[in-house]
């Protein structure tokens, strides 16, 4: 369990009060902050975000917290970041044209499809509980930030667009929408995502967390 | 089944295929109050809001809906305590209505907790607020609240100030109309219904979900399980708000949701 | 039917009444420290903090009284009257609504009484009010509804309106007597009414510590407090008026007829008839509400009541959202703060649905209605701003 404060950081976009208490609920002291001081001296950072993907890097870049951000990573403390977050540690987005991301793990990111696998029209955003699933190629979730889960357990999810990890390695969970895989968890050894609202997804999204702050 | 069978817009009717019912607690307050009426009147106080929402929770709620049923008349929501208490201890999605009457009345709600707002009689009398939430938030924030009251075969009007006043409205001519503003969920409840636990009106629901393409939530009349199941593999409703049933301790969320499963609809695995 | 009755008298010449002698009532307006009713309702009195007498009355009821201790004087009553034969052994006055409906279930299924619920037709009813009342006798209850002369009533209705203020009061004496003449012909001694509302809602409370009232001589023949001579004069004879007087004195006395109330015996509690009554007679409530307020659990089956609660509210000043916003405080159902935004948002709102058959039914036109409200409004309490009247005085603005 986390003893250095949990750093949340406030960039002015997100429900930042629910992260933090359910945070507060998994047992971690939190700081919400856009001090770069405290960032850097947190073992556990979480880059919460809704919205935009530009609005949300430019954000950032306004508060002077891309570099802390990216020393948290490339520093090897445990860096999560949910939703809009998770995105932004992608290379880049197609949203309203091509925007650059932090680069923290290698993909794109790209929008919901609106016609599902058989050719149904679905809707977005995708809204709603969804279940969480083994990717190809994943046996199973030990040693990770679903290590508590069992697939098929379900999380709250919100968002037009998802992130394309190049590397199946770095998907750790997925959920299904319109039969197309969804990443849900990311991963790249201390930087990891979740594509849903860990903070609004009950059990299952509290059980992430706690894993979180035991890493 | 075809979509025409079901005289559904194709969109819907795919749609509706692919979701899972959200089985949602509703809590209608009134000052400290959690209360229960019959047709949104008699309003008896139950006890106290946030202990039933986190007994709620705790039983599996997919979501939780907080109305403020004096809000109209004072011309206030009077929620944001109960809400930031609530986001304690409660960590799914939240909705919170009752006297919202402008954006920023909204964003105090969603700095408190809130997920999402309900609007009803502020967007009956103002529609651009509707708009006005949807941009600042996304659509996905911006729940239109609609208390529908039977006035002829297939006709319901628009009733606001919590069942209190009419409008004038027709609630399938102003469905359309508030999505096309912006709402990206319906709160749809029948007065008619409301506390009888006479079940949905299906009927109604049915008119709405074929209108529009956003999820609708069924609100008033839920008896039994059965009910539930009624109101979504007839009407296609995309999610139930239950009161009554489990105010009153008629059923547990997880007695609904094995039912639900046992019907065949498919509901988020809990517990 | 749309007959015209005979209105043999001129265009009103209507002159302003004398309300403050009529009612005797205080000429300062004061509101309940606690509730929404003002002074002005007809004998109700203030205490030295400003309670009414109503509120100090709900208070007693829940701190004073031992109700295990009037259980049991229900039951030595029951046992007292309770017939073994089969007969009817207590007559429950009831519309179909939430009170008598709780009476009458309570005698039958915990008290193991044989009641016959007695019903004075309304006016005009209601669907629901007709809805209501089906629903209740096919929940198990033998009922009589008495119907008296509709041309009489009518006429009964356009007098009293004229003359009293108060088109209800044909009805009121008729609902008061008929019980009167059934229990008397059933050979019934108990009549066994819901709540004395002297005493709950702020009026005489001299019977408030009784479970009983007096059973006053009629045989004067006032009927709606004006003499034998005024009702002939005005083309209704003695036997027109007969259903809605109480049978002779003596035919009471030697049936040994006794008036007691159920709100004496048991904590009355208005809004808990109604989910009692939803759960065990078949009521519904209207699922709109009534005009004039915003409950949608009382008073439902007449669709003319509400001329009788506008001019309570030309008169006192006291509109029907006041009465139903200050049980619902005494009850611990609503707050002050919320009853008074209730009686702001609702109270005098006019009953605009059915004035068309009211004025009809009165065979009276629309200027003779404003005419004869007019004049009862008193100046203590009644101004005219740019043309519209106001109260003086009202409770969120006293």
């Amino acid at each position: 369990m986390a003893s250095a404060p949990v750093a949340v950081v406030d960039y002015g976009v997100g429900n930042l009060l629910s992260v933090r208490r359910a945070l507060e609920h998994c047992g971690a002291t939190v700081a919400v902050t856009a001090d770069p001081a405290v960032i850097l001296a947190a073992k556990h950072v979480v880059l919460p975000g809704v919205g935009a993907f530009a609005n949300g890097m430019t954000a950032l870049q306004r508060q002077g917290l891309t570099g802390a951000v990216r020393q948290v990573a490339t520093g090897g403390r445990l860096l999560l970041g949910i939703c809009l977050g998770m995105q932004m540690l992608f290379d880049d987005s197609m949203e309203f044209g091509l925007t650059a991301g932090l680069g923290l793990i290698a993909g794109s990111v790209v929008a919901v499809p609106s016609i599902a696998s058989d050719g149904r029209v679905q809707k977005i955003p995708h809204i709603g509980w969804n279940s969480l699933l083994l990717p190809a190629g994943r046996e199973s979730w030990n040693g990770t930030l679903m290590q508590d889960l069992r697939p098929g357990d379900a999380a709250y999810f919100v968002h037009s667009f998802m992130a394309n990890p190049v590397d199946p390695r770095h998907r750790i969970a997925d959920c299904h929408y319109g039969g197309i895989p969804v990443a849900a968890v990311v991963g790249r050894d201390n930087v990891l995502g979740c594509q849903f609202h860990p903070e609004k997804s009950g059990q299952a999204g509290l059980s992430v967390l706690r894993r979180f702050l035991r890493m | 089944m075809g979509a025409g069978e079901r005289g559904l817009a194709p969109e819907a009717h795919c749609l509706a295929a692919l979701r899972s019912t959200r089985l949602i607690a509703r809590l209608d307050i009134k000052g400290p109050n959690l209360i229960k009426g019959i047709h949104l009147e008699g309003l008896r106080v139950i006890g106290s809001p946030n202990e039933h929402a986190l007994r709620y929770y705790q039983q599996g709620a997919d979501e939780l809906i907080y109305m403020d049923c004096v809000a109209s008349l004072y011309g206030r929501n009077s929620l944001r305590e109960i809400v930031e208490a609530a986001a304690q201890d409660v960590f799914v999605p939240m909705t919170v209505g009752g006297g919202i009457r402008s954006v920023d009345d909204a964003t105090d709600l969603l700095r408190s907790g809130a997920d999402k707002v309900a609007v009803n009689t502020a967007a009956v009398a103002n529609p651009e607020l509707i708009s006005d939430i949807a941009r600042r938030f996304g659509s996905q924030c911006m729940v239109l609240s609609i208390e529908a009251k039977q006035i002829g075969p297939a006709r319901w009007e628009v009733y606001t100030e919590n069942g209190r006043e009419r409008s004038g409205k027709d609630v399938i001519e102003w469905v359309r109309r508030g999505v096309a503003l912006g709402a990206g969920e319906i709160l749809l409840t029948s007065v008619d219904r409301e506390g009888t636990r006479r079940g949905f009106d299906i009927a109604l629901v049915r008119a709405v979900t074929a209108e529009v393409s956003v999820p609708v939530i069924a609100s008033g009349g839920m008896g039994t399980a059965q009910d539930l199941v009624d109101v979504v593999q007839q009407a296609e409703a995309d999610a139930v708000a239950m009161a009554d049933i489990l105010h009153y301790r008629r059923a547990a969320i997880g007695d609904v949701r094995q039912a639900a499963q046992a019907a065949g609809l498919s509901v988020r695995t809990y517990g | 039917m749309k007959c015209q009755i005979d209105v043999t008298e001129d265009p009103l010449k209507v002159q302003r009444r004398d309300v403050i002698g009529q009612y005797k009532l205080p000429v300062d307006v004061r509101f309940c420290a606690r509730c929404t009713v003002s002074n002005q309702r007809p004998r109700i009195t203030f205490d030295a903090q400003g309670v009414c007498s109503a509120c100090n009355y709900a208070q007693y009821k829940r701190e004073h009284v031992d109700w295990n201790e009037r259980e049991k004087q229900l039951r030595a009553l029951c046992d007292k009257y309770r017939k073994a034969n089969g007969d009817y052994d207590v007559i429950v006055p009831c519309s179909g609504g939430k009170d008598g409906g709780f009476v009458a279930h309570q005698l039958k299924y915990r008290y193991g009484m044989n009641p016959l619920t007695v019903t004075w037709a309304p006016l005009k009813a209601t669907d629901i009010g007709r809805r209501n009342l089906d629903a209740f006798i096919a929940s198990g209850f033998d009922n009589v509804l008495g119907t008296p002369n509709g041309k009489v009533t009518r006429r009964l209705t356009n007098l009293a309106f004229s003359h009293v203020g108060d088109p209800f009061q044909p009805f009121i004496y008729g609902q008061t007597n008929f019980p009167l003449h059934m229990a008397v012909k059933y050979q019934v001694s108990l009549i066994m009414y819901g709540e004395n509302g002297e005493v709950e809602y702020g009026g005489d409370a001299k019977n408030a510590f009784r479970p009983d009232r007096d059973i006053e001589d009629h045989d004067k023949h006032y009927f709606s407090g004006l003499p034998p001579e005024f009702w002939t004069e005005h083309g209704v004879s003695a036997a027109d008026l007969k259903a809605f007087m109480a049978p002779p004195h003596d035919q009471i006395v030697r049936n040994r007829t006794s008036i007691h109330f159920f709100g004496y015996y048991k904590f009355w509690d208005p809004q808990e008839n109604f989910y009692y009554c939803t759960e065990n007679t078949g009521f519904a409530p209207n699922p709109e509400r009534s005009e004039g307020t915003y409950s949608k659990y009382a008073s439902l089956d007449d669709r003319l009541d509400g001329y009788h609660y506008y001019l309570g509210y030309i008169k006192f000043g006291i509109g029907r959202t006041t009465s139903d916003a200050a049980h619902e405080i005494r009850d611990g159902k609503i707050t002050r703060e919320e009853g008074v935004a209730l009686v702001k948002r609702y109270d005098g709102e006019f009953p605009r649905k059915y004035f068309e058959e009211f004025l009809e039914f009165c065979s009276i036109s629309q200027a003779q209605f404003d005419q004869v409200v007019d004049s009862w409004r008193s100046p203590h309490l009644w101004e005219q701003v740019n043309g519209a009247w106001r109260l003086k005085h009202t409770v969120w603005q006293p």
